[in-house]
């Protein structure tokens, strides 16, 4: 408690504890990665079903998301998980994850901020 | 066993209710995080994990924050604020801190009086008025406490919305925050308000907390 207690008061918006802020950084990195290398079936796999769900509305969901042309993610630059929600925010664009029973996956990618509206992106469940 | 229960019966009543209240909150809480939960496509949590997340410690703390400040004010405040006719009130001539004598403190002191009344100095001074900072205490810190959890609770809901994290800061400045304090606080100034004056009028036989039955309207605090 008193650690969460400095994190929050001392620590930024992003402060959410940095301890868990790897397996999420990493399905973000493997989601990017798989795009990039032209593997769209693996990348599928690490969204969230509804978020599938949604990008295979009309065809296959790694026809789909290859087709949908998502920026290069890059560097991650920062990484904030508060509960069961994270957002990685890259070089190239920003990404949020839930964590589910199975582990973390990508809620929405391809996102671009629209303050004081919610980011909108490309990819959402 | 059984005059322990009965010189502590109060105590044990009202503790014993606060860990009943406290389940009851976890139980019910926990059912509508997981309901929404399923809506939102996510996985149910079992009860300790719902116990201890920041949702449930914001629900906790804002309501104990509100209800130390209510106790805190309530013992402040009637030093100095009299409400003539009602037993939660001093006397109108007691208005204030009263003497030393009416408080039994120093030169006055009994032989049963606690051994920081008896003293001087800045033990005196603290024990005098140890009730209030203890109270107050306990109020900053439940504050404190529903504003560190608020930010989590705050900040896993607006990534949930695709919007990005606050900083506590922030979150202190925010509707969310003061929305949540203010609610609390009206229910326990109006409350207070209510037992006050309605204690003039209305009795509750053999209760500490109302005047005898037949005692007059315009007797204020202990003069009954």
């Amino acid at each position: 408690m008193a650690c969460l207690v400095a994190c929050v008061v001392l620590g930024g918006a992003g402060c959410g504890v940095a301890a868990e802020a790897g397996p999420p950084r990493a399905v973000t990195e493997r989601f990017f990665a798989a795009l990039a290398e032209g593997r769209a079936g693996e990348a599928c796999a690490l969204l969230a079903r509804q978020a599938a769900e949604k990008v295979a509305e009309e065809e296959p969901c790694d026809r789909a998301l290859a087709g949908l042309g998502l920026p290069a993610g890059g560097a991650v630059r920062e990484v904030a998980v508060w509960g069961d929600e994270a957002q990685v925010r890259m070089a190239g664009d920003t990404v949020f994850l839930h964590r589910y029973a199975d582990g973390w996956r990508i809620r929405a990618a391809g996102c671009r901020p629209d303050p004081p509206r919610p980011y909108d992106c490309e990819v959402e469940a | 066993m059984k005059r322990f229960l009965r010189d502590n019966g109060l105590t044990l009543f009202f503790l014993g209710a606060f860990l009943l209240s406290l389940l009851g909150q976890a139980l019910a809480g926990q059912a509508r995080y997981n309901e929404q939960q399923l809506t939102d496509g996510g996985d149910p949590i079992p009860l300790l994990s719902y116990v201890g997340s920041s949702d449930f410690a914001v629900d906790v703390a804002e309501n104990w924050q509100s209800e130390y400040l209510q106790f805190l004010l309530f013992i402040v405040v009637t030093v100095w604020l009299v409400q003539r006719g009602s037993p939660e009130s001093k006397r109108i001539k007691d208005i204030g801190d009263e003497s030393e004598e009416q408080q039994q403190m120093g030169a006055y002191a009994h032989e049963e009086s606690p051994g920081w009344a008896r003293g001087y100095g800045w033990r005196r001074s603290v024990y005098a008025n140890s009730l209030g900072l203890v109270m107050g205490l306990i109020f900053v810190l439940s504050w404190l406490g529903q504003s560190v959890a608020g930010t989590a609770a705050y900040n896993a809901e607006r990534l949930s919305r695709l919007q990005d994290p606050v900083s506590w800061g922030q979150y202190l400045g925010s509707a969310e925050f003061w929305s949540r304090t203010f609610q609390n606080w009206q229910s326990e100034m109006l409350a207070v308000a209510s037992m006050v004056v309605l204690s003039i009028y209305l009795r509750q036989r053999a209760s500490p907390e109302s005047k005898p039955v037949g005692e007059a309207h315009a007797t204020t605090g202990e003069e009954n």
